[in-house]
């Protein structure tokens, strides 16, 4: 029964009654019966409709101090990175006229954006001035520290505190990566945005071809090449390279990997780190700001020879590969296997954008959804045996600018309310966002929404990602170390024991130089040199 | 000096006279008054000072602190000890030595090439299409540094760079231009000097614009070799303008920053990572202020010595013959 059945019901109830056609026991029977339906139809419609947290604790329309009023906010995202754009085609969809319902107001979101590489400057220029150009800013994790320290993003533990239905509870990875500075600290200083991890991305329609199969396994002792999930969760390094190995023929323009070499940026970082976690090696210790010793470790340097490793399994020209290179050499077929953030999963399997699962987005390209298979990357074998992941976290978190105004203020705030209830984060979803929001991630049939869900869910749990330094100083403890790690990619420096040695000496130096840490650089860093 | 010497003078021409005349009072006044020189030259002098003095003198000062833009600390003194960190820095050293070779050879090629080039077109008068093959032969030095960047970094693909597919024609194997240790810093160099010598051609054709024609016809009825014309007729009379060219050349190699950062990003390692490079990353990355300002003032002192190097080579006869 619908709404419209119960009124014509009502209707022809209350006609009968005046008419004398019904006698009274009748009349009682047939109102109760009116009565306990408009009862359960209204508990379903107010159960259907979105939002009933935010209604309870938001103004209702006209009652928002900002009723009546027509407010433009502007998003500073990264360019070309479609989650960014997601933010504010959903903002401008979804959340105006929510707004418009619910608090009274008018609001239009504008974006400006620019590459990964370049956005934290763009964002700090317009910061420094105090201005509020910028009212919500998409900001990467590690630049945490360098927009909180000096003021320029608001500490949301107040807003959490005053707005309950802000107090979300998120993955874990989540909840520390993209919120959390000083690391260790209870300071809110950003929401997850898009949550992301490094996922393998898989030609499944090479790994299941007979000839292939039979060609691996007999270079291999009869070991078969991985068939399904369930196979790709048990490949460890030493397996992946295997095949990786296999599929390596330059003659035919194939070859077995790619993964993020590039100087630029965080990229080489980001792709090398997890041969030093999955084993036990850190980046640093953040309580006391030791470097020295800790990314510098046995096993550091040994995982970042085994990165290079790879290198020789992957396409001419991989030491400059990044994001973009990446989805290039895989969609156009020219590597079988391919790590990389999962937040790409539609473009690297070349599925058209809010299209059927299988819908290709460029036929001209040889790869498209059927053919591609997103997994959890390679583990790395312990000595018990055990296999271990532990991977760089990608993502962003969103970051309210301080110098806004109260009213640009709370329209943010209300942004994020809405950003975080169940069906708008389930439609962020539907359109290729990674939620980090536990109750959207086990919500009955997540793992299908997406191609690279799955892998992404798993990656996101079990401590299996995580991220690297939060601090003030970031961009310079991070060009030192991708000048080292790429210089080493590159043959530049000449071992990796040099590399991570520079890289230790010099962010030491940086940190005790900014008053981070007491820890001085050792004697040996004062000559060294890459 | 003037006002006793003026009215001497003006009688010589009654035509002066005459207009001088027919001209307005305020406009008269303002020719003979004395400040007629500094209202003309004062908006530049205020544009100058605002655009040019001021930002210099404040990079001066903030050369002086430990100022971190992203740090909770207010900017702190520390003297000259930027500049001192700076001196001990095997990096700094390291950064300044590739930038230098890199000034050298680019300068040197695009200067070599825009010569021999600038030549041929100035022998070529009547060559048919001769201004629409110089019209082309521009093209690289009005292209945006960006476009430069981008389409060289295709170009140099190891995949499906147009630059590989000859090399493997030609001697059958392909290189990664752009991530080889061995190769990167001479394919930057290379496309810097495809992006000038059309510059140094231009200066070239200016400089040999300025001989007098008199004398080239002299040294063709001498029967000059070309060698002694170019010694000592053409360079001679040409060669402030070129110099002028090899000059703003120099201080433009010495700050490139777009090419290397949209090709290689300064890598592989640090092979391409020059002063501009640096700078950039120091003031706009890292937005160490301090740092980036004394590194920006220490390449300041440098442009400056170059350009008064290239002045004092240019009236070297001249500075010895008084000196004699």
């Amino acid at each position: 029964m619908t709404p419209k059945d119960l009124s014509k019901e009502h209707v022809a109830l209350l006609r009968a009654a005046k008419a004398g056609s019904l006698n009274r026991r009748e009349l009682m029977r047939r109102g109760i019966g009116l009565g306990l339906s408009a009862t359960a139809i209204a508990g379903l419609i107010s159960s259907y409709r979105p939002a009933p947290v935010a209604a309870q604790a938001s103004p209702t329309a006209g009652t928002s101090p900002l009723a009546g009023q027509s407010i433009d906010m502007t998003i500073l995202g990264i360019a070309g990175w479609p989650p960014s754009r997601l933010g504010v085609d959903m903002a401008n969809e979804l959340f105006k006229p929510y707004a418009k319902e619910q608090y009274g107001y008018d609001v239009n979101f504008s974006f400006e954006e620019a590459p990964f590489e370049s956005l934290f400057q763009k964002a700090a220029t317009s910061l420094q001035s105090g201005s509020a150009q910028y009212n919500i800013i998409i900001s990467d994790s590690q630049w945490l520290g360098a927009l909180a320290e000096p003021g320029w993003i608001v500490r949301l533990n107040d807003i959490i505190a005053e707005n309950p239905e802000l107090d979300i509870k998120f993955e874990e990875a989540a909840a520390i990566g993209y919120r959390i500075y000083p690391d260790g600290s209870d300071n809110i200083y950003g929401f997850p945005q898009e949550g992301d991890v490094i996922g393998l991305f898989v030609r499944q329609d090479l790994m299941s071809d007979q000839a292939e199969r039979d060609a691996y396994k007999a270079a291999n002792d009869g070991e078969d090449l991985p068939q399904n999930w369930d196979d790709w969760l048990e490949v460890d390094i030493d397996r992946y390279e295997r095949i990786a190995k296999h599929f390596t023929r330059p003659d035919k323009n194939l070859y077995g990997t790619a993964m993020q070499w590039s100087k630029v940026y965080d990229y080489v970082s980001c792709y090398a780190y997890p041969f030093m976690f999955s084993n036990g090696g850190e980046a640093w210790d953040p309580a006391t700001g030791q470097i020295e010793g800790i990314v510098n470790s046995e096993i550091n340097i040994k995982g970042l020879e085994r990165n290079k490793s790879f290198l020789q399994y992957a396409p001419p020209g991989a030491t400059n590969y990044g994001i973009g290179e990446e989805v290039d050499v895989f969609t156009a077929g020219t590597v079988a296997t391919c790590l990389q953030w999962s937040a790409l999963g539609p473009q690297m399997a070349n599925q058209k954008p809010g299209g059927a699962p299988d819908e290709v987005a460029d036929p001209s390209k040889p790869v498209t959804p059927d053919k591609v298979l997103i997994v959890p990357p390679p583990g790395f074998k312990q000595e018990d045996g055990s296999l271990k992941r532990v991977y760089t976290l990608g993502g962003q978190p969103w970051v309210l600018n301080a110098f806004n105004d109260e009213a640009h203020q709370q329209v943010a705030i209300d942004f994020m309310k809405f950003w975080y209830l169940p069906e708008t984060q389930l439609e962020f979803s539907k359109r290729g966002g990674d939620t980090a929001v536990i109750e959207v991630l086990d919500s009955p049939g997540y793992d299908d929404l997406q191609i690279h869900f799955r892998a992404y869910k798993y990656m996101m749990r079990e401590n299996r990602s995580k991220d690297f330094w939060h601090d003030p100083n970031y961009a310079e403890m991070l060009a030192v170390q991708q000048e080292a790690w790429n210089g080493y990619m590159t043959d530049v420096v000449s071992d990796a024991k040099l590399a991570l040695d520079y890289t230790a000496c010099k962010q030491q130096e940086i940190l005790y130089d900014a008053g981070r840490s007491d820890i001085a650089p050792s004697d040996i860093c004062s000559d060294i040199s890459l | 000096m003037a006002q006793t010497t003026y009215p001497a003078e003006a009688p010589a021409s009654a035509t002066p006279s005459a207009q001088t005349k027919r001209r307005l009072p305020l406009a008269r006044a303002l020719d003979e008054s004395r400040f007629f020189p500094t209202i003309l030259l004062g908006p530049i002098l205020v544009f100058f000072i605002v655009w040019n003095v001021v930002p210099l003198l404040w990079l001066l000062g903030v050369s002086f602190y430990r100022y971190k833009v992203t740090a909770a600390r207010p900017p702190q003194f520390v003297g000259f000890q930027n500049f001192l960190d700076i001196w001990k820095s095997t990096e700094i050293w390291g950064l300044l030595g590739r930038t230098l070779s890199f000034m050298v050879l680019t300068v040197g090629g695009a200067t070599i090439l825009g010569m021999v080039l600038g030549f041929l077109f100035w022998g070529s008068g009547r060559m048919p299409g001769r201004r629409l093959a110089l019209t082309l032969l521009f093209t690289p030095m009005v292209l945006p540094p960006v476009a430069v960047g981008t389409f060289f970094r295709l170009i140099y693909d190891p995949i499906f760079g147009i630059a590989n597919f000859f090399t493997e024609k030609l001697i059958g194997q392909r290189f990664d231009f752009l991530g080889s240790k061995d190769l990167a810093f001479g394919a930057t160099i290379a496309v810097d000097v495809w992006m000038w010598t059309p510059f140094m051609i231009l200066m070239t054709l200016a400089a040999l614009g300025s001989v007098p024609k008199a004398e080239l016809e002299a040294a063709e009825i001498d029967r000059l070799p070309w060698l002694k014309r170019i010694r000592y007729i053409i360079l001679p009379n040409g060669k402030f303008i070129l110099m002028l060219g090899i000059l703003l050349r120099t201080i433009d190699s010495f700050k490139t920053t777009d090419l290397p950062y949209l090709m290689t990003n300064g890598g592989p390692g640090n092979k391409t990572e020059f002063v501009g490079l640096s700078l950039y990353r120091t003031g706009f990355e890292a937005f160490q202020m301090g740092d980036a300002s004394s590194l920006a003032i220490i390449t300041l002192l440098i442009a400056i010595a170059f350009a008064s190097i290239y002045l004092y080579v240019l009236s070297y006869r001249e500075t010895r013959a008084q000196l004699q």
